[in-house]
């Protein structure tokens, strides 16, 4: 038995000596619990919610909201003006901000950090949403066909030949006309090109693959050429002299222009009313270049950068900017995000990073480099991930957490019907910027090709019409929401009125289905059309991620299939299927949630476009693109949210692409004796800094 | 055992490709992207189209060949690479942090608890075991049975989840979340070990009942040796050999950590990622994960072969 005990021995010893390397810090002043470990720290790649309330604590944008009502203060920026009817955006710089290694914030951090922002090698979630800047389209669509012109083949390109010649003959023309190639680019500039450069483009006139194929084996100078453009080390130069052409191209054609050090100038297309309010969301963060590129200089430069800002020495070459990487294969700027970690990042907000271990927690201290130094309540903030929604709820029974910015779905009902029954003063209910809806195809043909009922607006009314959705959040969630007849949450976009959507009406709901053609021709208890066909057996998909949209699936039925008299299948897909079939229009009705990005109505309503990447519903009116484009050049912000409204109610009174149910809630938990200034209005956008403690000493 | 050794060596990268292979395939064929967002949302096709060219998302057959380059340390021999000989490459859903920096912080939180789970499953089993054979059909044979069933029938979320609120809040003896000092361990090294202790508990049983009824006990205790020494010496020892078998992948899969359990205590170790990883298709968090537990999961079960002998010298290894 000795022999057995021997490992057991050693194994406890192992297991002591692992664990005696505990931690024993001091418990931070404020535990926050996160339920989704935090994505990304870059702020220009966020996308979810947990990192931009990260962004908020490490970085400052030029502005913020002031979180009561979600108007804009200056924040990075001192003050601002808008002329040209709101077109040009005039910024003054605090000339005492600083980043947290002590270098001033400059002009030139916001530009470029813009500029990561635009490019397509950072691929930003939101990239789009700053499209409005005059050039920055342009910019995206430069950069890309530059990149496609790099790695275009037509020779060897099977599929796309035409596109793939195009791109060869743009980058050809760029490189012609270059003066500042470098040596080992392997451009011959005596080659002649121009009869077959005709010749070329007189084929991919034609659109003809195999015209185009023959010409260009008739093309021996192009292939010659670019067969000796091929060698490795010609492209990795190429691609590194395009990615500086990229920042020269940004600087001269993008509407993101630096008067000095402490002045910004954004010139957007057209007067974009909401605007400012983009430039207090995260992604317009800014990062600083040094560390994002990994610059590796000397300790004078180092001095200088530290002391008057990056942009008064010389960049550093490719080979010492360790974070980036030209592959010559794509041409593509690869970065490395390594930096965005504690002991690395450097930002500009009132805390810094002072730890992040993966998924276990991440602390944030007091920033002493901030020039506001009383902004920020507590000294330090330890934000744990803790992924399974009941021990979060213990954890904080227990005062291991101070604040439960979400408490999940499953421990909701017993904690709301507590705080209801007056036990707990620690639960919040907040209404957020997001509404729970059931999509409705609106596609002509569903995807096995038979004939949609739901094409029809008058039966999608009908469906809405037959909907109580009050007995939803009473009776199947019970978290009593505030129900939504309209899909922008109400009171929480400044100026905006929202409109009223169709109610509850069985009646009018029959007889819209009435009118649509659909009664019971034969007595069977069955609605048919004018041709005798049945009305089709209705599919209502959701999905099986969370049993809500399940539960409200089986009460909408139970209603449709009693007030309308249609049977309807519910099916409960596995996430991953669910979203395949909406996008493919494989689904009648759908169940899904949507939350808002920034404070204007587009933010929800654009998804009505029907060119929207998110228009699942294949929802197509010309009508409504219309006014859309419209609402995007109106110069009189009043005006325009008059119209988005006047949109919306068309929307939910007539067309109903979709079923809104009711506004998501926002379940928090602190106890409001130790912890305040957690905001409650509906964007929900809490900073980690407007937090304090109401016991402590000022 | 050279031999052995050296055939078992030499099988494990072919192991490897094999199961890289299927992953692979398997993970390619998952519908969804791993730059959707949970709530279904997309980022715009331009921005999708760019990251998919970014991370070479458009080319599998690229993507095959250059990972598999990386994380083999081929790239690295050929000098293709800086940086870690074996490079699982950038999470793709949590793109700050390196797969192998995961690993590196995570694993060993996995193997302490597993460890721990294992040598728990041990003691209680071997405990229950012998002190069930040694009087069958008594009260505690039947106690060990009704452990055993629970053990293995309950799965970890209850028990834990009950263990957190019984011991975490009502008795408030141990913390509820965190991770880092012994207080944090025992609780979720308790319910891990549970369904390894149960199995371990029968394994036992039944071994020990077999060998008392054997010939050479017969002939011990002819010769008058205590019950206790035929028991601990004699019988438990042949019966354990069934036990270490079933020790390798059990250790292996304790190691690797156990999502459920991980979850329940919030402990921070790699078992969430064979879930998450895949939910969020993050290609190469699920490709180094997979990687390194088959990887373990190999050298374990080479390890109980290698024990076996030693434990056991009438086995002789091939």
């Amino acid at each position: 038995m000795s022999r057995l005990l021997l490992p057991l021995l050693l194994l406890v010893l192992l297991i002591g000596f692992v664990m005696s390397f505990g931690d024993s810090r001091p418990r931070a002043d404020l535990v926050v619990a996160n339920e989704n470990e935090v994505f990304t720290l870059d702020p220009q790649r966020m996308a979810y919610l947990v990192d931009l309330r990260m962004a908020y604590a490490l970085y400052e944008g030029l502005l913020r909201w002031n979180i009561e009502d979600f108007t804009l203060e200056p924040a990075a920026a001192s003050s601002w003006t808008a002329e040209d009817g709101g077109r040009v955006l005039k910024f003054k710089l605090r000339p005492d901000a600083r980043w947290s290694n002590g270098a001033p914030v400059t002009a030139h951090d916001f530009a470029w950090s813009w500029m990561r922002l635009l490019l397509p090698d950072t691929a930003a979630d939101y990239t789009k949403l700053f499209w409005k800047i005059r050039g920055s389209t342009d910019f995206w669509t430069w950069r890309t066909a530059q990149l496609d012109g790099f790695t275009a083949n037509p020779w060897e390109d099977k599929k796309n030949v035409g596109k793939s010649t195009a791109n060869m003959l743009e980058r050809f023309k760029v490189l012609g006309s270059a003066d500042d190639l470098p040596e080992a680019v392997a451009w011959n500039p005596a080659i002649e090109l121009q009869n077959e450069r005709l010749l070329l483009l007189d084929a991919l006139k034609t659109d003809d693959p195999d015209h185009i194929r023959k010409q260009l084996l008739l093309s021996p100078a192009h292939e010659a050429l670019f067969l000796s453009l091929q060698d490795s080390a010609s492209r990795q130069a190429e691609a590194e002299w395009m990615w500086k052409q990229a920042e020269q191209v940004y600087t001269r054609d993008v509407g993101v222009v630096v008067n000095n050090d402490h002045e910004l100038t954004i010139e957007l297309e057209t007067p974009v009313p909401y605007f400012p309010d983009l430039l207090a969301f995260g992604p317009s963060s800014p990062v600083y270049r040094p560390v994002v590129e990994g610059w590796v200089v000397d300790e004078e430069t180092n001095q200088a950068i530290l002391q008057s800002g990056w942009h008064t020495v010389e960049q550093p070459p490719l080979i010492d900017q360790e974070r980036i990487e030209i592959s010559p294969v794509t041409g593509r700027a690869i970065q490395s995000h390594g930096w965005a970690r504690a002991g690395k990042l450097v930002g500009n907000g009132p805390y810094q990073l002072d730890e992040w271990r993966y998924k276990r927690d991440l602390r944030l201290s007091r920033s002493p480099k901030f020039h506001n130094p009383d902004l920020a309540g507590f000294d330090s903030i330890e934000i744990r991930s803790i992924a399974d929604p009941n021990t979060a709820v213990l954890a904080f029974l227990k005062g291991e957490v101070d604040w439960l910015p979400g408490v999940s779905a499953e421990c909701r009902i017993d904690l709301l019907k507590q705080k209801s029954d007056g036990e707990r003063a620690d639960i919040h209910a907040i209404p957020g910027f997001g509404t729970d809806y059931f999509s409705f195809n609106c596609r002509p043909l569903l995807s096995d090709g038979r004939p949609n009922p739901f094409a029809d607006a008058r039966v999608r009314r009908a469906f809405a019409l037959a909907s109580n959705k009050q007995n939803i959040v009473e009776g199947v969630t019970r978290m009593k929401e505030p129900i939504a007849s309209t899909f922008v949450p109400p009171n929480s976009i400044p100026g905006y009125v929202s409109p009223v959507g169709l109610g509850y009406d069985p009646e009018q709901a029959r007889a819209e289905l009435a009118s649509a053609g659909w009664v019971d021709r034969d007595g069977d208890g069955r609605l048919e059309n004018e041709a005798g066909e049945p009305f089709p057996d209705v599919e209502l998909l959701y999905s099986t991620s969370s049993p809500r949209f399940g539960r409200i699936s089986v009460e909408l039925r139970d209603q449709w299939e009693r007030e309308l008299g249609i049977p309807v299948i519910l099916i409960g897909q596995e996430i991953k299927f669910y979203k395949d079939d909406l996008r493919q229009g494989n689904y009648m009705i759908g169940g899904a949630r949507w939350y808002g990005d920034y404070g204007d109505p587009t933010t929800f309503l654009d998804l009505f476009h029907s060119k929207d990447g998110n228009n699942v519903r294949g929802f197509k009116n010309q009508e409504v693109d219309d006014v859309l484009l419209a609402a995007t050049l109106e110069a009189d912000p009043d005006k325009r949210l008059r119209d988005l409204a006047a949109l919306e109610a068309r929307l939910f009174q007539q067309d109903l692409p979709m079923l809104p149910i009711c506004q998501a809630i926002d379940v928090t938990m602190y106890d409001p004796g130790s912890l305040t200034g957690v905001t409650h209005h509906p964007r929900l956008t809490h900073y980690f800094w407007n937090l304090r403690d109401p016991g402590a000493q000022p | 055992m050279k031999r052995l050794l050296l055939r078992r060596l030499l099988q494990l990268p072919l192991i490897l490709l094999a199961v890289y292979t299927v992953t692979f395939s398997l993970v390619w064929l998952i519908p969804g992207s791993p730059l959707e967002k949970s709530d279904g949302r997309r980022p715009p096709d331009e921005v999708i189209e760019a990251m998919n060219k970014q991370y070479n998302l458009d080319d599998p057959w690229y993507f095959y060949w250059d990972y598999l380059g990386k994380a083999s340390g081929v790239s690295w021999v050929i000098g293709d690479q800086q940086g870690p000989v074996f490079d699982l490459g950038p999470s793709l859903r949590h793109e700050n942090w390196t797969v192998n920096e995961i690993l590196l912080e995570q694993l060993p939180i996995s193997m302490t608890l597993g460890l721990s789970a294992i040598m728990l499953a041990c003691f209680i089993g071997i405990f229950t075991g012998v002190l069930a054979a040694a009087k069958p059909g008594s009260f505690f044979d039947f106690c060990s049975l009704l452990v055993a069933l629970a053990g293995i029938s309950l799965p970890a979320f209850v028990t834990g989840t009950a263990m957190l609120v019984a011991g975490g809040l009502w008795l408030d003896w141990f913390p509820v979340s965190g991770w880092g000092q012994l207080k944090h361990l025992i609780l979720p090294s308790l319910a891990l070990s549970l369904p390894f202790a149960a199995y371990i508990s029968r394994l036992i049983r039944v071994g020990v009942m077999e060998q008392l009824a054997s010939d050479h006990v017969r002939t011990l205790r002819s010769l008058g040796i205590p019950e206790h020494t035929i028991l601990l010496r004699h019988a438990l020892r042949n019966a354990f050999l069934p036990v270490l078998s079933y020790l390798g992948p059990a250790t292996a899969a304790a190691m690797t950590g156990s999502f459920v359990v991980e979850r329940v205590f919030a402990v921070p170790g790699v078992g969430n990622h064979f879930v998450e990883a895949v939910l969020g298709k993050d290609i190469t968090l699920i490709m180094g994960v997979v990687l390194v537990y088959s990887g373990l999961l190999v050298l374990f079960n080479l390890a109980v072969d290698l024990l076996y002998s030693w434990f056991d010298p009438r086995i002789r290894m091939a």
